[in-house]
């Protein structure tokens, strides 16, 4: 046991390894229909962006509410670029990246100026800005959406329907958890955690404040950039305005503070607790957007650090007790 | 010399915080500045470390770079590190955190290799942290490193913003008043990890303090500031018997028996 955790410390992508092992063998096993593997995969997409969001406003402390737009990039990039020039998904992909990316540049320029709800303000600007310039442009297709996006196929091998795209998603998934984990678990990661608590101290140590700030917009517009592909190919492959308002970033938002803000799991858990009580909420519609927003309310007032810090406090109490054997209640 | 300043200004409005102040500073030495409260110590440090512009025509200089106009993260990689006044703990984070965080300029990998996540970021990283741990045992802190700094007690947040100040084995360490608010026991236990640090290191030192026992026992040297001004520089006893340095602590010229009664608080 020793020797296997020391080999998983040395090459944690080992662990990736068996963790899309075994995650391949869930809809087989666990699932009982393909609505099952349809909400897998909308877990995974919403991972993928909570994992991104949780770089920036978890890590780097900078309040964006704009990341649904960035998500939207992704998604009509990859859209366009069908409808258009008739690529597919394992070309929209990459360019959807890096088309994302640049977006996420323009987003971080005002957080040089702007911190906390001023910031919010100017991110949420933004992203409406992209919604509503994809809304009222002909050539996104406007209100009609784009549809009848292609599935990727792989080697003559078509993932067409939801169980088969789940590989997919699932694949995008564990990649990006694996670059999102050895980035933030680095000195990179700490950088990021320096501004957030500190700039001027953060830049008396030596860090380049402005530079760690675009970089962490960048990465985490990747992620929502590569998110809003994967959601753009998924199997119906239709993709409406409507799915990239304010209502979508609030459950971006309450995914990554009920997972806890600047935990490496955060967004990872609190995608997966919010997707499914969104989904087994949808009868409830007219009161969803008052359970996401109760629910941040909640959260940080009672437990300000997430389920994951809630977790981790448990264990490091623990631990603190039986190295020192006095109790620490704080 | 390791830090040089000419004719260094700054003003804000009409207010003259610094004044075209010459200062010099030879390596390996203790300095100590002192002055009465508002007569630009701080606003002193914030401009040799960069977090405030200087005015046009003052010149700083740090082991042989040109400072005047670097960011302030530039000046921290040529080795210059600083505490400041209000601790700027970083709350939320672990001990340990906090003190490897201040290792940043040391970090040795690129990050392409951090986002690849390659087997040696993680062995670097490991040996990080052991450097830290040991450093954090030096300070006494060694047993909280995994709690948050904000559940440490004033005394100990003072230890950790010191070793997250030495984190990056700096060549000037510039601190201000490192011993606001402690207890004279407290206080003789941190001067003594100090000059502990400064010899493991070969650290020139710069200390802001308004406890003038601290200043007098340890530093070689004492710059005065007032309203901006260097009103005086000399050996400890020089200037305890300046007659500016007493005029602006006291207000008013005193005999010998009287000043030593009112400094030897």
């Amino acid at each position: 046991m020793e020797k296997f955790k020391s080999i998983i410390r040395d090459y944690p992508f080992i662990a990736f390894i068996i963790a899309f092992i075994i995650l391949a063998f869930v809809p087989s096993v666990v699932f009982t229909d393909v609505y099952q593997s349809h909400l897998a995969t909308l877990i995974f997409v919403n991972i993928v962006v909570a994992a991104g969001l949780n770089i920036v406003k978890g890590y780097c402390g900078q309040v964006t509410v704009g990341h649904v737009g960035l998500f939207a990039v992704g998604s009509y990039t990859a859209g366009t670029l069908f409808l258009y020039l008739g690529l597919g998904f394992w070309a929209t992909l990459p360019i959807a990246i890096i088309v994302t990316a640049f977006f996420g540049v323009a987003m971080g320029i005002p957080s040089f100026r702007l911190e906390g709800p001023y910031l919010a303000l100017a991110t949420l600007g933004g992203g409406e800005a992209i919604r509503l310039f994809i809304e009222n442009g002909n050539f996104f297709r406007s209100t009609f959406g784009i549809s009848d996006i292609p599935t990727p196929s792989l080697m003559g091998y078509n993932f067409d329907s939801p169980d088969r795209y789940y590989f997919i998603s699932m694949t995008i998934m564990i990649i990006a958890v694996y670059f999102s984990f050895s980035i933030l678990r680095s000195g990179v990661g700490r950088a990021f955690m320096s501004i957030r608590e500190d700039p001027i101290c953060a830049a008396a140590a030596g860090i380049n404040v402005k530079k760690y700030k675009i970089l962490a917009f960048i990465l985490s517009a990747m992620f929502a950039g590569a998110a809003g592909a994967v959601y753009a190919h998924m199997p119906p492959g239709y993709i409406h305005p409507n799915n990239y308002t304010v209502i979508e970033m609030v459950t971006f938002l309450a995914m990554v503070v009920l997972g806890g803000l600047g935990h490496i799991w955060g967004g990872i858990i609190g995608a997966i607790v919010i997707t499914i009580v969104y989904d087994l909420t949808r009868p409830l519609y007219k009161y969803q957007l008052l359970i996401f927003g109760l629910t941040i309310v909640l959260t940080i007032l009672f437990m300000p650090k997430g389920l994951g810090g809630f977790i981790d406090r448990y264990f490091l109490e623990k631990r603190f007790k039986k190295k020192t054997g006095t109790e620490k209640t704080t | 010399m390791i830090l040089k300043t000419k004719q260094l200004s700054k003003s804000f409005g009409g207010l003259k915080a610094i004044n075209k102040v010459d200062f010099e500073l030879p390596k390996n030495e203790i300095r100590g500045i002192i002055g009465p409260n508002g007569s630009g110590k701080s606003t002193f440090f914030n401009l040799v470390s960069g977090i405030y512009d200087s005015d046009p025509g003052s010149y700083i200089e740090f082991d042989g770079h040109d400072i005047t106009f670097a960011p302030p993260h530039e000046i921290a990689t040529y080795g210059l590190s600083r505490t400041f006044q209000l601790l700027r703990l970083y709350q939320d984070m672990t001990v340990i955190d906090n003190v490897m965080s201040g290792y940043h300029t040391r970090v040795p990998y690129k990050f392409f290799d951090a986002v690849i996540g390659r087997k040696k970021i993680w062995d670097q990283e490991r040996a990080i942290k052991e450097e830290m741990m040991e450093l954090l045992s030096f300070v006494g802190l060694a047993d909280y490193a995994e709690l948050n700094a904000s559940e440490l007690s004033g005394g100990q947040r003072r230890l950790l913003v010191l070793a997250r100040a030495i984190a990056m084995k700096p060549k000037l360490l510039m601190l201000d008043e490192p011993a606001a608010g402690l207890s004279p026991v407290n206080v003789d236990n941190l001067m003594k990890i100090i000059m502990q640090l400064k010899e493991k290191y070969g650290l020139t030192l710069i200390i802001i303090e308004h406890i003038l026992k601290v200043v007098m026992d340890t530093c070689n040297s004492v710059t005065v500031f007032d309203h901006g001004q260097k009103i005086a520089e000399g050996t400890p006893a020089q200037v305890k018997d300046d007659n500016a340095v007493i005029e602006a602590y006291l207000g008013k010229k005193m005999d010998d028996e009287e000043m030593r009664k009112a400094l030897a608080v």
